[in-house]
C-alpha cells in the first residue's frame, strides 16, 4: 500500500478538486444526527462524524429505482439509467467494508446486475479514520480496518492526515490539488498512536466471542429466538439503516393514463412480514422468530458460508434504529451468557 | 363519450359515501392533471358526491368512503357485495371505522346520556355501533389514510381494473421513517404511533416533522404490546399511548389493552 501525507489545511483543495468532475456526499449534520448528502461546500462536511443515521447503500441500490419503462402498446421502452459520478468522501472503515461486501453480491458473475454496475463504476470512495461509538462493533467482525474498495483513505494523525492510495485517479487528484510528501517516521509513529487510542476506545461491554458463525449453528432452535422475536415490532427499520442489507422487491407501477409505466426495484427486507410469502399463500418466515433469527443468521453465519466474511460490519446503526433493542449485539451477549453458564457447569 | 360497444369492457365504477366527511372522494379529484386520464379507464356510473340520483343497479367495481354506522349503510353493503367483483375501500372511515369509530366506546349508554328517556326512534331504529367496512362485507382493496393520497387511489383502483397482486406490505411504520432518513420521536420523549401504523403512506407525517396518528390503521403484523413497552421506556404511559390509538383505530381487533 502506498502512502502519502498531506496537511490538514490542504483538505479544502482536495474536496474542491473533486467537487470540479463529480457530485460530493459527505456527512453533514441533520437534525440531531448526521447524514450522507451532497455537499456544496467543504464547510458544510463534519470531518468528525459519528456514525450517520443511515447509510452508503443507497447510492448504490436506491431506496426506489427505475429499472426500465414500459409502454401497454410497444412494450418496453428505451431507458437509460441517469447515472451521476460521484465521490463519497469521508466514509468510515465500516462502511467501506459494507460496500465490499454489497459488491460480493451485486458483482458475482453469475448475476451480474448492470444498475449496481453503474452506480458503482461512477462512484469514488474517500475514507476518513474514526473513533467509536457506544454501539460500534465494527473491530468484533473483521471490519474494523478496511485494506481495499476505497480510492483514498484518510488516517487523521493530528494536524495531518496520513492518507493511504487505493487508486490511480485517487493519487492523480491527491497529487493535482494538494502537495503530498512522503510519510516520515515520526507520522508513522502517530498513526500507530492513532491506531492505539481508538483500539482503546470500544466499547468494552460488547462481548468478543470466538467461532460466532458456528455458535450461530449449535443455538439455531434456542428459546433466545422466540424471546427475540417477541419484542420485534415488524417495523423493517433495521434493514433499512443497515449498510448491507441488500434485498430488494420488484414492482410494476402504473401511470395515472394506465398507458405507460415503470419496473421499479425497491428496498425489501427479510424482517417484512411478506418477505418470504409465495405464490399459494404459504409463508416461510411466518411470524418474528423466524424472521428476527433469519436476519441474524444471514449477518452472522449464512454469508459467511458463501463468501468468508460477516454480513454485519458492526457499524451499529441497528442497534439505535431498532426500538425494540434487537441487534446482533444482543446475540453475542447471548452467547457470551451461554459461554458463562457452560463454564459454570464444567466447573460443578 | 365512449360507444354502445366499447361500454361492455370499460368497467362500470360506483363510489359510494358512507359515514364520513367526503373529505377522501373530494381527494381524488387531486389527481389534478390526470383525473380525466383516469375517468377515461373507467366508465363512472355513480359519484354519490356529484349527484343526488340513486345508485345504479348493475356495476363492476364500488368504491366505498366511510363508516358503517347505521343499518341502511349495512344494507347497502350488501347490495355493493352482491354485485360489484371488486370492492374497493377509500380512507380511515372505511378501513377502521376511524373518526367515526371514536363513539363506538360506550356507545348504547351515550345515547341516553344525550337524548334520556326520549331516545328519537331513529337512533333506535336505525343507528347501529360503528364498525369498519370489512367488519360487514369482505373488501379486496384497501386504500389507507385519512385523507387518502389520491395516487395511491389510483394505483389501487388500476390493480382492481387490470388485475395485480392484491398484497400490501404489513410492516410498520418505522422502516419507512428510517428510509426518509429521519431520527426518532421517542428519542425526544414524543409519543409516535408509528410504532404499530401500517407502512404505505411513506412516513408522510413523520418526514414532516408531526408525529404518526395510525391513520393508515394497526397494522395486522403490529406488536402493540411490545410497543406499549418501547412508549413506556421513554417514558410514556400505556395509558396515553392506548388513548392515542383511539382517534383511528379504536374498534380495530387485537389494539385494546
Ligand atoms: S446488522 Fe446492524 S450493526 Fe450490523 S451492519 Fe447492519 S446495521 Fe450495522
Ligand atoms: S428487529 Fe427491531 S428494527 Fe428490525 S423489524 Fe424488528 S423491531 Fe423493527
Ligand atoms: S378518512 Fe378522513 S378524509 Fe376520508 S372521509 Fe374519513 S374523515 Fe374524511
Ligand atoms: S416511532 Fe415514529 S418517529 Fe419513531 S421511527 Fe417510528 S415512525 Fe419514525
Ligand atoms: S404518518 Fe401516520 S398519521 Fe400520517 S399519513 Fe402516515 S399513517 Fe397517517
Amino acid at each position: 500500500m502506498l502512502y502519502r501525507v498531506i496537511d490538514a489545511h490542504e483538505l479544502p483543495a482536495l474536496v474542491q478538486a473533486f467537487m470540479c468532475d463529480y457530485e460530493v456526499i459527505a456527512p453533514v449534520r441533520s437534525g440531531k444526527s448526521f447524514a450522507f448528502e451532497a455537499i456544496d461546500s467543504f464547510d458544510d462536511i463534519v470531518l468528525d462524524y459519528p456514525t450517520t443515521l443511515t447509510s452508503l447503500k443507497k447510492y448504490y441500490l436506491p431506496p426506489r429505482e427505475t429499472l426500465f419503462e414500459y409502454d401497454m402498446v410497444d412494450g418496453v421502452t428505451d431507458y437509460r439509467m441517469e447515472v451521476r459520478p460521484r465521490v463519497l468522501f469521508g466514509a468510515h472503515a465500516c462502511d467501506i467494508n459494507a460496500i465490499n461486501a454489497l459488491n460480493l453480491v451485486f458483482e458475482d458473475p453469475r448475476y451480474p446486475d448492470p444498475y449496481y454496475e453503474a452506480h458503482k463504476k461512477a462512484t469514488m470512495i474517500v475514507g476518513i479514520s474514526c473513533m467509536p461509538g457506544d454501539s460500534c462493533f465494527c473491530h468484533l467482525l473483521d471490519a474494523g480496518e478496511v485494506r481495499s474498495g476505497y480510492d483514498l483513505f484518510l488516517a487523521d494523525i493530528g494536524g495531518r492526515y496520513l492518507v493511504s492510495i487505493g487508486s490511480v485517479e485517487g493519487a492523480d487528484i491527491l497529487e493535482a490539488a494538494c502537495d503530498p510528501r512522503e510519510a516520515t517516521d515520526e507520522d508513522r509513529r502517530a498513526f500507530r498512536d492513532y491506531t492505539r487510542r481508538r483500539q482503546r476506545a470500544f466499547n468494552e461491554d460488547i462481548p468478543s466471542v470466538q467461532e460466532i458463525p458456528m455458535l450461530m449453528d449449535a443455538f439455531h432452535s434456542d428459546d433466545f429466538w422466540e424471546e427475540l422475536g417477541s419484542r420485534c415490532l415488524n417495523c423493517t427499520a433495521c434493514s433499512s439503516v443497515c449498510p448491507t442489507c441488500y434485498c430488494f422487491d420488484i414492482r410494476d407501477v402504473l401511470d395515472p393514463s394506465g398507458k405507460t409505466g415503470r419496473r421499479e426495484r425497491v428496498w425489501d427486507a427479510c424482517t417484512s412480514p411478506q418477505f418470504a410469502l409465495v405464490t399459494g399463500g404459504h409463508n416461510f418466515r411466518p411470524g418474528p422468530r423466524e424472521r428476527v433469527r433469519h436476519r441474524m443468521y444471514h449477518k452472522l453465519n449464512g454469508f459467511n458460508a458463501k463468501h468468508g466474511r460477516y454480513l454485519c460490519v458492526g457499524c451499529g446503526r441497528c442497534v439505535k434504529a431498532c426500538k425494540a433493542d434487537i441487534s446482533p449485539i444482543e446475540v453475542l451477549r447471548f452467547f457470551e451468557q451461554k459461554g458463562i453458564e457452560d463454564g459454570e457447569r464444567d466447573a460443578d | 363519450m365512449s360507444t354502445m360497444s366499447e361500454e361492455k369492457s370499460i368497467p362500470r365504477v360506483v363510489l359510494v359515501g358512507l359515514a364520513s366527511c367526503f373529505g377522501c372522494q373530494i381527494n381524488i379529484t387531486n389527481v389534478e392533471a390526470h383525473l380525466m386520464e383516469v375517468l377515461g379507464q373507467i366508465d363512472m356510473r355513480y359519484w354519490q358526491l356529484t349527484s343526488s340520483d340513486p345508485m345504479p343497479e348493475a356495476f363492476d367495481v364500488a368504491v366505498v368512503e366511510g363508516a358503517v354506522t347505521t343499518d341502511e349503510a349495512v344494507r347497502t353493503l350488501q347490495r355493493i357485495r352482491e354485485q360489484a367483483r371488486a370492492v374497493i375501500t377509500i380512507g380511515a372511515c372505511a378501513a377502521t371505522a376511524g373518526i367515526p369509530g371514536m363513539a363506538a366506546a360506550g356507545y348504547e349508554p351515550r345515547a341516553n346520556e344525550v337524548y334520556g328517556q326520549a331516545v328519537p326512534a331513529i337512533i333506535d331504529d336505525i343507528a347501529c355501533r360503528p364498525r369498519a367496512v370489512a367488519d360487514v362485507i369482505e373488501v379486496d382493496y384497501e386504500v389507507p389514510c385519512c385523507p387518502i393520497d389520491p395516487y395511491d387511489f389510483v394505483r389501487v383502483l388500476q390493480k382492481a381494473l387490470y388485475g395485480a397482486n392484491p398484497y400490501e406490505r404489513t410492516s410498520t411504520l418505522c422502516g419507512e421513517c428510517k428510509r426518509n432518513e429521519r431520527g426518532c420521536f421517542y428519542g425526544r420523549g414524543i409519543m409516535c404511533l408509528g410504532l404499530v401504523t401500517r407502512q404505505g403512506c411513506g412516513a408522510r407525517c413523520p418526514d414532516l416533522g408531526r408525529p404518526c396518528n395510525g391513520c393508515a390503521g394497526v397494522s395486522p403484523d403490529a406488536n402493540v404490546k411490545g410497543a406499549r413497552r418501547v412508549a413506556q421506556h421513554s417514558g410514556i404511559a400505556p395509558a396515553r399511548f392506548d388513548k392515542a390509538l383511539e382517534m383511528f383505530n379504536q374498534v380495530t381487533q387485537g389494539v385494546q389493552p
